[in-house]
């Protein structure tokens, strides 16, 4: 079973997408900012196949946890799909080593083709 | 409330929302903690993210944490076709985030530490908290929800950061934080029979005056556009009044002998008369005087510019030349829903932007019919007319009344020939079995005038004073009245 790390501060959206991932059979961590996620990666024996994470959030936002990650040897290959509300430039401007961005709103089946689509290349 | 020599002293931060930074006299106080509390759908998220837009444009940072309330993606769906929305802004000096999980999680002490963490980690001098409810239902006692408040007070006001807080609600009794914050702004939208008006009330701001009692507004493309009511805005006139000596022509041959030589300048006249007699004609006439030194202005509810342009050259007057030169502009108001403030506030900025000295309302009905508290109309017709005078404007304000023949006179509102300097009656008359017209010179102020009835004719030149019509008398009773204003709208008696 692949395991998805979802970083997502908005909770009707982090439910909305856990229970959607469970529901197609992987197993999910879910945390509220970066500062959590790190401290779930750490917790965890096994690193998971796929981060998808918000952009803005509290504490630490989407950028800053991705940049943690790739500095960390034992998570630095784990793929990251990055989600916000605004446009990817402005994303892009200061971090571009992600394999997918989804501008919200996005459809479910968009975002369990893009989810799919990386888990099956890994 | 303390008076404005001390906040002055105090730093501002505009809303960047023109109205409400009148009604607030300039704008919230650096570093105070507010309550912007209203139904659902009153215009809360709006307001809060137009002023954090409007904030970040003046030099500021902002950030808009949310506890249970609309998605932030949904949230700028719908903000982004708004003209003040700039999507390059976010997220560096406009940051959105999500705490209701650290509410959910931490409690209120892990709000507090959020917002205080937040307030720094992104320089904000503004922070917007919606779904300050979400907050209070989290507390466990009264106690613990003030201890909150008061916290969030403490660091807003040593981070100069100033704080907004979002609820759901409408006016009721006070609640424990309300005696807390800085100040209390409530949104409505209310319905009056079939139409709905929103309006806003600043029921508490420490440390300023602000304009008392409620202010209408729309959300338009441009956000929240607040009209503050006209009463409080200008309860003492802008501009000084200036002694009356000046007397402008009326336009109408003839009757510029019967009142001293002409309506003395930047007073106000009401012409009443009923459907057809010849009001817009006699406004044409007075527009016609309009020239480059004496801009004038036509703010009208009914016949259309085309009309009256229409209208006016078949009686030989040009006002397309008028037009043309600059001299002479048109405004028209659909007769929609509009709102009475609106429509002074619009009347008042054609006024000023063109340096207007002849305006001519066709009609004051159209005011009227805009108001949903009539009430009101007596004081709003005096301040604005206050207003024009002050502006050195030459008004004359027509009305239509109700009854068609006779010789009593009835309009909406009593009392209002002590609102104006000069009340003009005009009327028809039955006479050996045809009808006539009669002009009533019924009040000019500070002038000598002709009390005779003046019978006058409408021709293809317009209107003409043909002379006294002895044996026939108008009697101007209700609006000689001084009595109390009707709310109501007497039905037409003969």
């Amino acid at each position: 079973m692949k395991t998805i790390l979802l970083v997502e501060d908005e909770f009707g959206i982090a439910a909305v997408l856990g229970s959607i991932l469970e529901e197609e059979g992987y197993r999910v961590l879910v945390a509220a900012n970066g500062r959590q996620a790190l401290n779930r990666l750490a917790e965890e024996a096994v690193a998971p196949d796929l981060v998808v994470t918000d952009f803005m959030m509290p504490v630490l936002d989407g950028i800053g946890l991705a940049r943690a990650l790739r500095a960390d040897p034992a998570w630095q290959d784990i793929p990251i799909i990055m989600m916000s509300a605004v446009p990817e430039l402005t994303v892009k401007r200061d971090f571009t080593d992600y394999v997918a961005y989804l501008r919200k709103p996005f459809s479910v089946p968009l975002f369990l083709h893009r989810v799919a689509a990386i888990l099956s290349e890994g | 409330m303390t008076d404005d020599r001390h906040s002055l002293e105090l730093e501002r931060v505009p809303s960047g929302i023109a109205g409400l930074d009148t009604v607030l006299r300039g704008g919230f106080l650096k570093g105070g903690v507010y309550i912007i509390q209203g139904v659902p759908g009153a215009g809360k998220t709006i307001l809060a993210n137009q002023i954090c837009f409007n904030h970040v444009a003046a030099g500021g940072r902002a950030a808009y944490v949310t506890l249970l309330a609309e998605s932030h993606s949904r949230m700028l769906q719908h903000l982004r076709p708004m003209r003040f929305f700039d999507e390059t802004i976010i997220p560096d000096r406009l940051y959105y985030i999500s705490a209701f999980n650290t509410l959910e999680e931490d409690g209120l002490s892990g709000l507090r530490d959020l917002l205080q963490r937040e307030i720094r980690a992104h320089h904000a001098s503004l922070l917007i908290l919606d779904g300050l409810v979400a907050a209070e239902e989290q507390a466990g006692s009264d106690r613990e929800f003030k201890k909150f408040v008061h916290e969030l007070q403490m660091h807003a006001s040593m981070n100069d950061c100033t704080v907004l807080l979002l609820t759901s609600g409408s006016a009721g009794p006070v609640r424990a934080e309300h005696t807390m914050v800085d100040g209390l702004i409530e949104l409505d939208d209310r319905l009056f029979e079939v139409r709905t008006e929103r309006s806003l009330q600043v029921r508490k701001f420490r440390g300023s005056a602000s304009l008392r009692g409620r202010h209408p507004f729309r959300i338009t493309g441009d956000g929240l556009v607040v009209y503050p009511r006209i009463e409080a805005m200008y309860a003492v006139p802008a501009h000084p009044e200036q002694p009356l000596r000046t007397r402008v022509a009326t336009g109408i041959e003839g009757l510029d002998p019967l009142i001293g030589g002409g309506i003395l300048q930047a007073t106000t006249t009401i012409l009443v008369g009923p459907t057809g007699i010849g009001k817009t004609t006699f406004g044409l006439h007075f527009l016609a005087q309009c020239s480059e030194a004496e801009p004038g202005l036509l703010f009208g509810f009914y016949e259309t510019p085309v009309r009256l342009r229409d209208k006016a050259a078949s009686l030989g007057i040009d006002l397309a030349t008028l037009e043309r030169q600059g001299s002479l502009a048109f405004v028209w108001q659909a007769q929609g829903e509009s709102i009475l403030d609106e429509l002074a506030h619009r009347l008042l900025e054609a006024v000023r932007s063109r340096g207007v000295r002849r305006l001519v309302v066709d009609g004051l009905d159209g005011f009227l019919e805009s108001s949903i508290h009539p009430d009101r109309m007596s004081r709003f017709l005096s301040t604005l007319s206050n207003e024009l005078r002050g502006l050195g404007v030459t008004s004359l304000f027509l009305w239509e009344m109700r009854n068609l023949i006779g010789s009593a006179v009835q309009v909406p509102i009593y009392g209002v020939s002590t609102l104006v300097e000069n009340l003009i009656i005009l009327r028809y008359v039955e006479v050996e079995g045809r009808i006539r017209r009669l002009l009533s010179i019924t009040k000019i102020r500070d002038s000598g005038f002709d009390p005779a009835l003046q019978e006058f004719r409408i021709t293809d030149a317009g209107i003409g004073i043909l002379g006294p019509l002895p044996g026939y008398a108008v009697t101007p009773d209700a609006l000689a009245s001084s009595g109390p204003v009707s709310s109501e709208r007497p039905s037409p008696r003969e």
